[in-house]
């Protein structure tokens, strides 16, 4: 493998990680706020969807990915009443949300463009260099010329960890994951907070799924997700529930489904799902050397009842 | 007591209901007459014998599913693995078939046994990253399903490949599963599925090891300080859990499909899981349930030819179904609702 392959897996590592990173981010918000939201695939698909018909009808890639995050939103917010105010199950949600999207998304996707059609395919959204910068040799190419979603993420991730560890309203925030009875006789409005959470994670990952159609290939089929809001829900227990660390795991996991496509061309000898598993067995790897026995906010996962002693 | 039995059977019929409705607006607004789709619904599912028989046959590996699913939950173990394990079944029976060839019915047997074995080591190994690693089995299993659809794509694009289509050789006919009555596909795999099913309805329901299996999953620390050793019996319920839903896959495989090609088990895992949240964790109502879905299944094939609905609106009815069921359970253990429903009960004793 000569220098310039490796440049080429390193900008596709990037370009890979972008849509872990959005929904890792997602989940963050989410799971700060106490809610595991294991519907990340169902939003994302959702979210795919939206932005790829947006896109096709206006032919602004910008366009379809506010409106990716739109449908995401709207979908989490049936994930937010049943969780918040019913109470329901979290896990047992987040399964429904996954089952109740994709199906929504590909009937839609059906009657819009029929029962057998051709492929229908949209304009992706450009790079963007950003001038100066990208011409420094090798990190110019791989950080300077991507699409503006790639810039917003990392900008995101920045602000994320500023919002969390720097500013009061961030601390509340997290206070409600943490202990939310505590932040309620504090005068917090911890209900509020979820449901705001909840918009987050809906936002995010509906951007994550439609940068899928957007910038990254230019068609919708179902199943485009491939399990990627499940990676990015492991890239935050690996990366240990802080925006650096949702970074890096993103990042890695990004390398490695970036390394697979690279090796699928490269030999015929050794038959191409073997490479393909490589990001659900890495993520395995990852996850047993590393992230084992380590807790997150401490009421995650729990509903919380404001009457209840 | 009574009154939460009563409500517990009237929160799913309500929200299949409910479904149906929304799901019926939803073909209104695609111009077609909701009735009449219905009405092909209906004559796909139960027109003919045939159409009745392949109800059955649809429902069979729906039912191991989700009584994998079903198994597992009630240990508090979420496993979100049936997929996987359904297909680890298949591709062992294939394979054992395959390899050992036409010698009749001590095949079979061999190759359900293998697919059932199969099934409960891909159960076991996520399993063993719980207990071991504190590993969460939801992105685990997950991960596990990947893995094993790819390698069933290796397995019939590669190594057991037959002729130009991507697809393996069939199983030899000496070694299927027979089937029940001459000329319907309904084989004895969904008699297997039914003493399962009722099985495990009588291990959970009406033994001290399903007991305190059902503990586990409702209060793991209270298990442990009574000197139960929870690792043990999560295990367990990773690794029957799987063998259920690899035994499933093998009498598949065995029975109705014969041969591995692409897409094959798509959808299984999660449909088992569907199954049994609206069945509440319950073997005999999964299997009730896993019918009902194989109908819609069956049935929204005609429909889909006879008004052009497409058949992917029984999904969005089926997970439908499945939010407003959770709700609707939720919802009764709310505070407020509980001492409204309280008080109703009250005032028609004292009347």
């Amino acid at each position: 493998m000569n220098w310039s392959t490796i440049s080429e897996v390193l900008i596709s590592a990037v370009r890979m990680a972008t849509p872990l990173l959005f929904v890792a981010l997602a989940e963050l918000f989410s799971e700060r706020a106490g809610l595991v939201n294991i519907g990340l695939d169902g939003l994302m698909s959702f979210g795919a969807l939206v932005g790829f018909l947006v896109c096709y009808w206006t032919g602004n890639p910008f366009l379809g990915v506010l409106c990716g995050a739109l449908g995401g939103v709207l979908v989490n917010m049936i994930y937010a009443f049943c969780t918040v105010t019913l109470g329901a199950q979290q896990i047992v949600y987040g399964m429904a949300i996954n089952i109740f999207a994709p199906a929504l998304a590909s009937f839609i996707y059906r009657i819009v463009f029929g029962v057998s059609s051709t492929l229908a395919q949209a304009t992706l959204m450009k790079t963007v260099a950003i001038p100066v910068l990208k011409d420094i040799p090798f990190i110019g190419k791989l950080l300077f010329d991507q699409t503006p979603m790639v810039y917003g993420v990392y900008l995101l991730v920045i602000v994320t960890a500023i919002y969390f560890n720097r500013t009061k309203s961030g601390l509340n925030y997290k206070a409600v994951g943490e202990y939310p009875k505590a932040a309620e006789t504090m005068g917090i409005n911890v209900v509020l907070h979820k449901y705001v959470a909840c918009m987050i994670c809906g936002f995010l990952a509906g951007m994550g799924g439609a940068y899928l159609t957007t910038c990254y290939v230019n068609t919708y089929s179902d199943g485009i997700v491939a399990g990627r809001g499940f990676i990015a829900l492991a890239a935050v227990i690996f990366g240990r529930w802080s925006s650096s660390g949702v970074l890096i795991a993103c990042l890695l996991f990004g390398f490695f489904d970036a390394l697979q496509l690279r090796l699928q061309v490269g030999t015929d000898l050794i038959p191409y799902q073997l490479f393909q598993m490589i990001p659900y067995v890495m993520t395995l790897v990852a996850l047993t050397i590393f992230g084992s026995r380590i807790s997150g906010p401490k009421s995650n996962g729990k509903p919380y009842f404001r009457e209840e002693r | 007591m009574q009154r939460n039995k009563i409500w517990n059977l009237l929160v799913p019929i309500l929200s299949i209901l409910l479904a149906f409705v929304i799901g019926m607006i939803i073909i209104l607004c695609l111009g077609s007459n909701p009735f009449q789709a219905i009405g092909y619904l209906v004559k796909g599912a139960f027109g003919s014998r045939t159409n009745l028989a392949n109800t059955v046959v649809r429902s069979m590996p729906l039912i191991f599913t989700g009584l994998c699913t079903c198994f597992a939950y009630r240990c508090g173990v979420f496993n979100l693995g049936g997929e996987g394990q359904f297909l680890c079944g298949s591709m062992a029976a294939i394979t054992v078939a395959l390899l050992i060839g036409k010698s009749g019915w001590w095949v079979t047997l061999i190759a359900i046994f293998a697919g059932t074995v199969a099934g409960g080591v891909w159960g076991l190994l996520p399993g063993i990253l719980k207990t071991w690693r504190g590993l969460n089995e939801l992105i685990t299993t997950i991960m596990f399903n990947y893995v094993a659809t790819l390698f069933m794509g290796y397995l019939y694009t590669t190594a057991l490949r037959e002729g130009s289509v991507p697809q393996t050789a069939p199983v030899p006919e000496a070694t299927e599963i027979g089937r029940i009555f001459p000329g319907l596909r309904i084989t004895w795999g969904i008699v297997v599925a039914l003493v399962v099913g009722i099985a495990m309805w009588y291990f959970l329901f009406y033994t001290s090891k399903g007991f305190q299996l059902r503990a586990v999953g409702l209060n793991p620390t209270a298990c442990r300080f009574n000197g139960l050793s929870v690792k043990r019996y999560m295990l367990a319920a990773f690794v029957i859990s799987g063998a259920v839903a690899g035994l499933g896959g093998a009498c598949d495989i065995l029975g109705t499909q014969f041969r591995l090609i692409s897409g094959y088990g798509s959808g299984y895992g999660f449909d088992g899981v569907a199954i049994a949240l609206i069945a509440q964790l319950n073997p005999i109502a999964t299997m009730i349930v896993a019918y009902f879905f194989a109908v819609l299944r069956v049935g929204s094939t005609t429909m889909q030819v006879g008004t052009g609905v497409p058949t992917s609106v029984v999904d969005i009815i089926q997970a439908l179904v499945i939010i407003f069921a959770v709700a609707g359970t939720a919802a009764m253990h709310l505070p407020q609702i509980r001492s409204y429903l309280q008080t109703l009960g009250e005032k028609k004793e004292a009347n």
